[in-house]
């Protein structure tokens, strides 16, 4: 018995070894939210989250991050225009109604994920009440 | 022994980089020689209104080396990106008043100078260092080619617009003297010290 265990060691340590490394390279777990986010998202956002000064928002440290309200801004987009310390600021963001809502989960958790202090998993339920409430 | 071999190789390496360093920038594009004289290529003739409604054509540059772009506001695609780097570009140039920097439009119909305006201010940069042109929209894809920059209206790109995200640098005459991918962070660096060789030269010139 013994030794027939002794005959997988091999396999069971390079399984392991080849687990390891997949998940390394994976460093998210949400991989079709970072790949839909690199796709649509990353050209104004950035891979970094950083935005672009007032003109495109940083996510880093958004007031939306863990928001599930935000999925409706990912569906119809945003135009918006504020007063900040007297200037005048335009804020726009394309619609992205070709979103599943299972796709806005998951980039808002791979959002979430990246840039929040306090991750908490969104579900697609909470998501899926939240784009019914938008329209 | 082993030290002085060191020595010298460092010593060998150094004075290689600073002999290219020394070396002048490049003249891009095609160099003609008429009656035994090199001409350089020029980039084209513009006349544009800036984000603050004054009208600007080459002669308004002629004092200033500046760096060029184009992109539309509303470009979903690789405008931003190009943004962020030439928006790296004017914090390292900020100090030195004979770089400014120009971004044409290529989307006048959308981008009319109170959108550049807002534009110029959301970006929260100096007005009189950084000027965005809008002008006749055929006469800026033109433009463009003499640019280098590869320039069209196309329904199926992003926006409307498909357009390369190439950042120039003009010399006083109007010369191409060099140029970086503006969708490449990596390539940022590079124009920089361009930027600040060709400055040293004019202050050179005018010893």
């Amino acid at each position: 018995m013994t030794k027939g265990l002794n005959h997988f060691k091999p396999f069971i340590t390079g399984g392991f070894l080849a687990m390891t490394i997949f998940l390394s390279c994976n460093d998210s777990p949400y991989m079709q939210g970072k790949r839909l986010y690199n796709a649509n998202c990353a050209n104004c956002h950035m891979e970094d989250g950083s935005g672009l000064t007032t003109l495109i928002p940083s996510l880093q440290k958004s007031s939306y991050l863990g928001k599930p309200a935000v999925a409706c801004i990912l569906r119809n987009g945003l135009r918006d225009t504020i007063f900040k310390d007297s200037t005048f600021l335009l804020r726009e963001m394309p619609a992205f109604k070709k979103f599943s809502a299972t796709e806005i989960t998951n980039i808002v958790n791979f959002v979430n994920h990246t840039w929040s202090t306090n991750f908490k998993e969104t579900t697609i339920t909470e998501i899926g009440n939240v784009l019914k409430s938008c329209q | 022994m082993k030290l002085s071999f060191f020595y010298n190789i460092s010593v060998s390496t150094l004075l290689l980089v600073s002999c290219k360093n020394n070396e002048p920038l490049p003249y891009l594009g095609q160099t003609v020689v008429e009656n035994g004289k090199e001409i350089h290529h020029k980039v084209g003739q513009f006349s544009h209104y800036n984000q603050d409604s004054v009208l600007m054509d080459n002669a308004a540059l002629s004092e200033y080396i500046y760096v060029a772009d184009f992109f539309f506001t509303s470009c979903p695609s690789i405008c931003p990106r190009v943004a962020k780097q030439m928006l790296r570009i004017y914090e390292s140039v900020k100090d030195e008043p004979m770089v400014k920097l120009v971004s044409f439009t290529i989307d006048p119909k959308r981008d009319d100078v109170k959108k550049l305006r807002l534009y110029a201010d959301n970006l929260g940069v100096d007005h009189n260092k950084w000027f965005f042109l809008t002008g006749d929209k055929d006469a800026t894809l033109e433009l463009a080619n003499t640019y280098f920059v590869a320039a069209f209206e196309d329904a199926d790109a992003p926006g409307g617009f498909d357009h390369s995200g190439k950042i120039l640098l003009v010399d006083k005459e109007g010369h191409v003297r060099s140029f970086s991918e503006g969708t490449d962070p990596e390539n940022t660096p590079k124009i920089i010290e361009d930027i600040k060789k060709l400055v040293a030269s004019y202050k050179a010139e005018n010893k």
